[in-house]
């Protein structure tokens, strides 16, 4: 298949005609009007795109994760009898929502620097494009401040709301996270599969912001995301109760308050992780469908071929990955040799950071199946084994592996898209800022991030060592076995 | 009234909500930092600022959102051009709003308040700054009328942050706080002044909204010298925002030729209308909740 087909079909014939002749027009147009930024400054700027948002997304994730959480064991607290079990619910809840309190207002303002690195570093992109996904990010903003109003509503509300009451204002902050982060995604969609517009002499018009925001994209990223996010925030908070569970295993203790800390959370991410691997699934065969140039790289796809293999880091398993992808052993699959030279990603980027995100992943579903296993045992009566050393001992390690595995798939699906920042409309290299010294903002942003995370987590682990606030007549609270 | 006046008009109406409220946030932070000595003065600000987070970077983020959609090239020309003190001022906006709510989560830390407090000054400095050389024109954030924009807009925070307190002193019931921050409303009130007028002259503004900031400036002295400290904060906030108007009407920007399509507005109109119905009678709700006291528990 020639290039131009391809790209064709990549970007929808009817809304952008000619798609493939465009971009080289487009460049031609970026060179004369604007200077080129250097080599240096375009990949620092792309560095520190990469860096920031890599820290807002795992500080998005619980920003959506710890308020379902919270919500989790209030509502468990509000519906169980026995008393100590319901003063550790609450107490969850409460240590919950006062971190997610703290990391909220630092996503808060990480969210600020990406609004404006969109301006400082890509203002040929938002000066093109802006029209056409704006709309999406005043909705998220409306979402934004519903999730804010109503983390204040709920931090206020504790001691000054019925018990039901309260627990009814939670609900709108994990509903407005979750529109929020939708939203945004909408607009990372686009770019992947831009829609809403037409291209006329390099011009836009006929915008169609509705259309934009629901491009083909949207659905699968925006639930792939969100199960990511749930099983970041699920997995790196019960990662924090392992490390006490393990502290208490040396000590020959049994806390309750830590044992339920840890179930609430590592339940959530257990029952997200096999539905994450049935929408990664939908999202790799989307992917082979439209964007294929990121697909070739992402499976080691070099030469199209019938009865390709799926290849895993050195190792190779013939015809399976023809099957995995059209059921059939023989099928021919689209290699990176339909895609022109100058079209083509970074493959080795695509191809380690999916592998990782693969591998992790697996592990974390293992990791979830044993966990629902021993909970099914325990349930018919069998000994409780969830509570073993190494399995406590894998799940420190959890958390961590959570988010390596969402910045790598993240890492997937962005650098998969280059080299374009809208897929086959506009390259990365037109939307740059061309003032100099783009590097020098990066090098300022590594400072002041370095700083804040190690700030947020000194602050979190302060936060951590206050006492637990649990009814001092509840002795059996620590010690006893169950 | 097009598309384009009121996505304008909505801008305005955003930036002017960012220097009321954000504004005498960034002045709180400089006062913070002013009064290290006495705890009393801090302790007021702590408590007047808001709850939990620095919910008035809402209007920032709306600002931001609404240039970009509805006047994408200004966005894209003023965020390139001035990518510098934009990154400056952001990356004031994360030592604020990070050191804010650590110094409530972790109060024993002492490093978060000289921070906070010269975040404080960086971010309307450079925002300040910004604006100035976009109204009047001039190439960059270092000439003359940038600098003096960034020292002025910085100067109208703490006025009006000065303004705000002494309300939230008296609230708080300490005469001898509410007497340091009435005297800082005064000194701070007459230094804008004399540095703004003779500024806005040799900058050329011809506006009769000069006349309307310092009448409302001048008024606000007045009611200040007489305690009427809550008529003052409309006064005050009159004297300042209407320097902000001046300056949107000396801009010289292409508005109607950068303006987005009608589709494109029509749906941000209709998300804003929307999204106002809810967020309005939850946010009344939150202050009502935020002034009633825990002992309302049921």
């Amino acid at each position: 298949m020639s290039s131009l087909q391809l790209l064709t079909e990549a970007s929808h014939a009817t809304l952008l005609p000619h798609a493939g002749l465009l971009p080289h027009a487009a460049l031609a147009h970026t060179a004369d009007s604007h200077g080129a930024a250097s080599p240096a400054d375009y990949m620092a700027a792309r560095q520190q795109m990469a860096f920031t948002l890599g820290f807002h997304i795992v500080l998005a994730s619980i920003g959506i994760g710890l308020p379902a959480m919270t919500l989790i064991a209030e509502w468990r607290s509000l519906r169980t009898a026995d008393p100590v079990r319901r003063a550790v619910y609450a107490e969850l809840a409460r240590r919950w929502m006062k971190a997610a309190g703290v990391l909220f207002a630092v996503g808060a303002v990480s969210g600020t620097v990406l609004s404006f690195e969109m301006g400082t570093l890509w203002p040929r992109f938002m000066e093109q494009y802006g029209q056409v996904f704006g709309a999406a990010f005043a909705l998220e903003g409306i979402a934004f401040f519903i999730e804010a109003i109503f983390m204040g509503v709920y931090l206020y509300g504790w001691d000054r709301l019925s018990p039901r009451a309260h627990f009814l204002t939670g609900i709108p902050i994990v509903v407005a996270g979750l529109l929020s982060a939708s939203f945004v995604l909408t607009v990372n969609s686009w770019m992947n599969q831009p829609r809403g517009f037409r291209l006329v002499n390099g011009k836009v018009t006929d915008v169609d912001p509705l259309a934009a925001m629901f491009n083909p994209a949207t659905p699968v990223q925006a639930l792939h995301l969100i199960l990511a996010s749930l099983m970041v925030c699920g997995f790196l908070a019960a990662s924090v109760y392992a490390v006490a569970l393990l502290r208490d295993r040396r000590a020959g203790r049994v806390d309750r308050y830590h044992r339920i800390g840890f179930a609430i959370p590592f339940t959530l991410a257990a029952v997200c992780a096999p539905l994450q691997v049935l929408v990664g699934d939908i999202a790799v065969r989307f992917v082979y469908s439209h964007q294929p140039a990121k697909f070739a790289a992402m499976e080691g796809v070099d030469h199209t071929q019938a009865g390709a293999p799926l290849k895993f880091a050195f190792l190779q398993f013939p015809d399976v990955l023809s099957l995995l992808l059209k059921f059939d052993p023989h099928a021919t699959i689209r290699g990176m040799d339909t895609v022109p030279v100058e079209n083509r990603p970074p493959a080795e980027v695509v191809k380690t950071s999916y592998e990782i995100m693969i591998a992790i992943g697996t592990a974390l579903l293992a990791l979830a199946a044993w966990w629902g296993f021993t909970w099914w045992r325990k349930r018919r009566g069998a000994a409780d084994l969830r509570w073993q050393g190494w399995f406590l001992r894998v799940a420190t390690f959890a958390g961590a592996g959570a988010v390596i595995a969402m910045e790598a798939g993240w890492t997937t699906t962005e650098v998969g898209r280059q080299p374009w920042i809208v897929y086959g409309v506009m390259r990365t290299e037109e939307a740059i800022n061309p003032n100099p010294g783009l590097r020098y903002g990066l090098y300022a942003v590594l400072a002041v991030y370095t700083v804040l995370a190690v700030a947020t987590i000194s602050v979190l682990r302060r936060m951590r060592r206050r006492p637990v606030a649990v009814p001092a007549d509840q002795p059996d609270l620590v010690g006893s076995a169950r | 009234m097009t598309h384009a006046d009121i996505a304008f008009g909505l801008i305005l109406a955003g930036l002017s909500a960012y220097l009321l409220f954000g504004g005498a946030d960034f002045g709180a932070g400089l006062w913070h930092l002013a009064s290290r000595r006495r705890r009393g003065d801090q302790e007021v600000i702590e408590h007047a600022m808001g709850p939990v987070w620095e919910a008035n970077h809402v209007w920032l983020i709306f600002v931001l959102v609404m240039t970009w959609t509805a006047f994408p090239p200004v966005f894209a020309d003023v965020m390139a051009r001035h990518w510098v003190p934009l990154s400056l001022a952001v990356l004031g906006i994360v030592a604020r709003g990070s050191t804010f709510v650590f110094a409530k989560a972790a109060p024993d830390q002492p490093w978060h308040a000289p921070i906070f407090g010269v975040s404080s000054i960086l971010t309307p400095y450079c925002l300040g700054a910004v604006a100035t050389t976009v109204a009047t024109g001039k190439s960059s954030w270092l000439s003359l009328a940038g600098v003096y924009g960034g020292v002025l807009t910085t100067a109208l925070c703490a006025y009006l942050a000065a303004v705000y307190l002494i309300w939230d002193a008296r609230r708080i019931g300490d005469p001898d706080i509410l007497l340091h921050f009435r005297g800082y409303a005064l000194l701070s009130g007459v230094a804008v002044g004399l540095f703004a007028l003779p500024g806005a002259a040799a900058l050329g503004v011809r506006s009769p909204l000069i006349l309307v900031s310092a009448a409302a400036g001048l008024v606000s002295l007045v009611l200040v010298v007489r305690r009427r400290y809550l008529a003052v904060r409309a006064t005050g906030a009159l004297a300042v925002v209407s320097v902000l108007w001046g300056a949107a009407s000396m801009a010289d920007l292409d508005l109607d030729g950068s303006v987005a399509q009608n589709a494109v507005l029509d749906v941000v109109f209709a998300a804003l209308g929307v999204g106002a119905l809810i967020i309005v009678p939850s946010m009344t709700w939150l202050y009502v909740l935020f002034q009633r006291g825990p002992a309302a528990k049921t």
